[in-house]
């Protein structure tokens, strides 16, 4: 990035703050959520993308990206524990075509990393895209001020921080604690410490992380979800296919249609009114440009 | 006379070497490899202790029952029936690491070979460490552990060597970040990752120092251990009553200097000739290699003859025999045999207790594999028979579900093979709510982290809604843990990762092992009857 680019990026970066999400949602003619549904994982991916605009979009030539998947199990795809390898592979692909200089696919996993990095698929496909896939390096946790309402410092990986362009893309499961798990809560993979202590707080804490990485585009992965057992399942029979990717600028707008794959009204999910109050996002769905498509 | 060293003997001493270098490699190669790298199986990486006739004798005499891979001894037996201890010389690690140690203490003039010790008393302690591990298997009771060479090798190394190495290279990688080259600190950190190498053993310390103890006895004398301690050495001795190639003194060229006996790595006595000890001699060359007038050689004579070997009175084999038959019985007085114990959690596919105790050679092979450093080395666990046996270790590390590795690795078959879709079935404990600790219990907020690892499907911990009184009068109803000990496993993550650290509020205790009949909780008679194949599941 030169610094005419970072010129420009902060003065858009300016404007974006300034009138808030609600305000990109309704400029210009390139929608704010697309929902892709199909049979390859793979093609619904890069359809999603492609009603956004493109990667291109949100990759500038030259970025550093940084892809945040859910890896955080020793599952197979089929449990529906972890993000499609497919999805990864294809964003993967889709940032490099868009002139990104490296992509990097990681997570901070619960099982260990060797395994879940294996058992889901997601290195040998993210490899396969072109990415680096390391394990979190402990060297590169850091302690960082968060500004959030109740989590106000905690280790952070910087790689996450340091990435010029952040993808999140998480996959709709079950939990037992927030109900549902989605794009906010995939954060506390990118986080180090004590993470099971910020389950006294979880709905909280999720929306702090939330507020702090702020990805550039938000992929979840949909294409099976987990009903029960959350979040780690264990029974194909835990899973639901539901064939679909949504992919949005917009973090609580994805996870809040998200939940329209559970018998699961967004007015249960206490930390979408937490971030919705804190502006982060958008609940209401009707504000959005939402476009729907098969493939 | 020309005094000229010889060529040929000087090249053999190399070429063994690098015989013993490559082994060396090789085993250390296999250890490092014992860990996930990617694939559910691991391959036999085992495989060394399978080539040791010691191990196989004593756990077959020891359990009643041939272990299959220890087909391989028979290698090991025959070879040395041929040629004599060349194993010892030429093959095994342990021997290598004693001769490596000698020959820096001697050049750093530590170790002053002196003129040969006559007394050949000590050579026999081997034989009598020998006799009495033999006859305590007699009586069931594996001591073999403690003595075998490749067992004594592998369990320094998994505890004390390997974590010490893991810790230097982390403070190595902490040093690169410093320097302020984190490309290199990444390098290094994703490598050591790589290796996945556990850094936390209890005794560790200890174990690493007995091993330290027995390197610095070469200072003493050369090959200490192999002289003196080695009972498979000793086993190997007995076997060598043919050893083909043997060592002649031409007494044309001897100059009678006796640098060959005195620099013999295993006091085999090369000189005067007659007096060589084919039992100890381990084929290092170094005598042939040493000698200034080319005088020791090592014909090929296939003719048997007189051998000279070590003289073991009757008087000190029948003793050794009576010591060995009462210490037996001094390694089961302990209560460990009374009753189960709670935090005795075996590995996955572990033997019933008894049985396990009579295979299992203390060696660490599962405690390398074990992918979370859940796997230890028991101390007084297991009662005098158990020390060192492996122990689970819910607050070092948990069972990875799905994870047979150490079942994989087991050399004598303690811990039964299994594959990944028997292991998933088998429990090796019970976990229970410690209620005055639990958070919600107590505090009346949430937490379900518990229940969020818990790997079973359905879960073996459910959430119930629970009143809570506060310190305030209030009453709470938060979710809080109670266990379905139908299916739990006892894998321990629930005890790793409670939030509650120092105590942890939920803990996994060994009843309802799948090994064993008496550790029950309930009869399956009594328990309700669900359909077979169906576990309870609420979902349904």
């Amino acid at each position: 990035m030169n610094r005419r680019d970072f010129m420009k990026d902060l003065a858009l970066g300016g404007v974006v703050l300034r009138f808030g999400p609600s305000l990109l949602a309704q400029a210009g003619s390139q929608p704010d959520m697309a929902m892709v549904t199909g049979e390859s994982p793979a093609a619904i991916t890069t359809a999603a993308l492609a009603v956004l605009g493109g990667m291109k979009r949100f990759i500038a030539k030259g970025d550093k990206v940084m892809i945040k998947p859910n890896i955080g199990w020793d599952r197979t795809p089929e449990l529906a524990a972890t993000t499609n390898p497919e999805v990864i592979k294809t964003l993967v692909e889709l940032c490099l075509d868009a002139g990104a200089k490296e992509v990097t696919v990681m997570d901070n996993t619960t099982n260990q990393a060797q395994r879940c990095y294996a058992r889901s698929g997601i290195a040998e496909a993210a490899k396969a895209g072109g990415a680096k896939v390391p394990f979190v390096n402990e060297y590169h946790l850091k302690k960082m001020a968060l500004g959030g309402e109740w989590l106000k410092e905690w280790e952070v990986f910087t790689d996450f921080v340091e990435a010029d362009k952040l993808i999140n893309v998480p996959i709709a499961k079950h939990h037992s604690l927030s109900r549902l798990t989605m794009g906010m809560k995939n954060w506390l993979g990118a986080i180090g410490g004590a993470r099971n202590q910020l389950h006294q707080k979880l709905d909280e804490a999720m929306v702090d992380l939330a507020a702090f990485f702020k990805p550039q585009l938000t992929v979840l992965d949909a294409y099976r979800v987990l009903t029960r057992n959350g979040p780690q399942g264990g029974r194909t029979s835990d899973a639901k296919l539901q064939k679909t990717v949504i992919a949005s600028i917009d973090p609580v707008a994805t996870d809040t249609a998200g939940a329209g794959f559970f018998d699961i009204r967004p007015e249960e999910l206490v930390y979408l009114g937490i971030a919705a109050r804190r502006g982060l996002g958008q609940t209401d769905l009707e504000k959005l440009n939402i476009e729907k498509r098969t493939v | 006379m020309k005094k000229e060293r010889s060529k040929k003997y000087r090249a053999l001493q190399l070429i063994r070497i690098l015989s013993q270098t490559a082994f060396f490699g090789l085993f250390f190669y296999f250890l490092l490899r014992t860990h996930f790298t990617g694939e559910d199986y691991i391959g036999r990486v085992e495989v060394f202790f399978h080539f040791d006739p010691l191990l196989a004798i004593t756990t077959a005499i020891a359990s009643r029952v041939l272990f299959a891979s220890f087909i391989l001894a028979a290698v090991t037996i025959v070879v040395t029936l041929v040629a004599g201890r060349f194993v010892c010389g030429w093959v095994c690690p342990l021997g290598s690491v004693h001769q490596f140690f000698s020959h820096i203490f001697k050049k750093a003039k530590l170790l002053k070979p002196r003129k040969e010790d006559k007394s050949r008393s000590r050579l026999a302690w081997k034989y009598l460490i020998l006799i009495a591990v033999l006859v305590a298997s007699l009586f069931a009771v594996d001591l073999v552990g403690f003595a075998d060479p490749l067992s004594f090798l592998y369990r320094s190394f998994a505890t004390a060597v390997v974590p010490v190495l893991a810790r230097v290279g982390a403070a190595f990688t902490g040093l690169l970040y410093g320097l302020k080259i984190p490309s290199f600190g990444d390098a290094a950190a994703q490598f050591f990752g790589t290796l996945s190498l556990n850094q936390t053993y209890q005794q560790g310390f200890f174990l690493g120092l007995l091993f330290l103890g027995v390197v610095l006895l070469n200072i003493s004398k050369e090959r200490f251990w192999c002289r003196y301690l080695c009972p498979a050495g000793a086993l190997l001795g007995i076997l060598a009553r043919w050893n083909v190639p043997k060592v002649r003194i031409d007494m044309e060229k001897c100059i009678e200097c006796n640098l060959c006996t005195l620099h013999c790595q295993t006091q085999a006595n090369p000189f005067p000739n007659e007096e060589w000890r084919s039992s100890e001699c381990v084929y290092c060359y170094t005598c042939a290699a040493i000698c200034p007038t080319k005088a020791v050689r090592f014909p090929v004579k296939a003719t048997p003859e007189k051998i000279e070997s070590i003289n073991l009175s009757r008087r000190k084999l029948i003793l050794t025999s009576a010591l060995a038959v009462v210490a037996a019985p001094f390694f089961k007085i302990t209560p460990a045999a009374k009753r189960a114990a709670a935090r005795l959690i075996r590995p996955p596919g572990a033997l019933p207790e008894p049985r396990f105790l009579q295979k299992c050679v203390k060696c660490g092979e599962c405690m390398k594999a074990c992918p979370t450093n859940a796997l230890q080395p028991a101390l007084d666990e297991a009662g005098p028979e158990g020390i060192w046996t492996p122990v689970l270790k819910p607050r070092i590390g948990y069972c990875e579900y799905y994870c047979s590795l150490c079942t994989q690795v087991c050399p004598t078959g303690a811990i039964k093979e299994l594959t990944i879709e028997e292991k998933i079935k088998v429990k090796i404990g019970s976990a229970w709510v410690n209620k005055s600790r639990c958070i919600p219990y107590v505090l009346g907020s949430p937490c379900i982290v518990c229940e969020e690892h818990c790997p079973t499907s359905p879960k073996a911990i459910k959430l119930v809604r629970t009143e809570v009184q506060l310190i305030d009068g209030t009453v709470q109803t938060p979710l809080a843990p109670v266990i379905d000990l139908d299916l739990c496993i006892g894998c321990g993550i629930c005890e790793n990762k409670c939030p509650v650290v120092d105590d942890p509020a939920i803990f996994c205790t060994s009843v309802g092992e799948t090994r064993s009949e008496k550790n029950r909780l309930l009869l399956d008679i009594i328990k309700p009857e669900t359909q077979p194949g169906e576990p309870s599941d609420p979902y349904r």
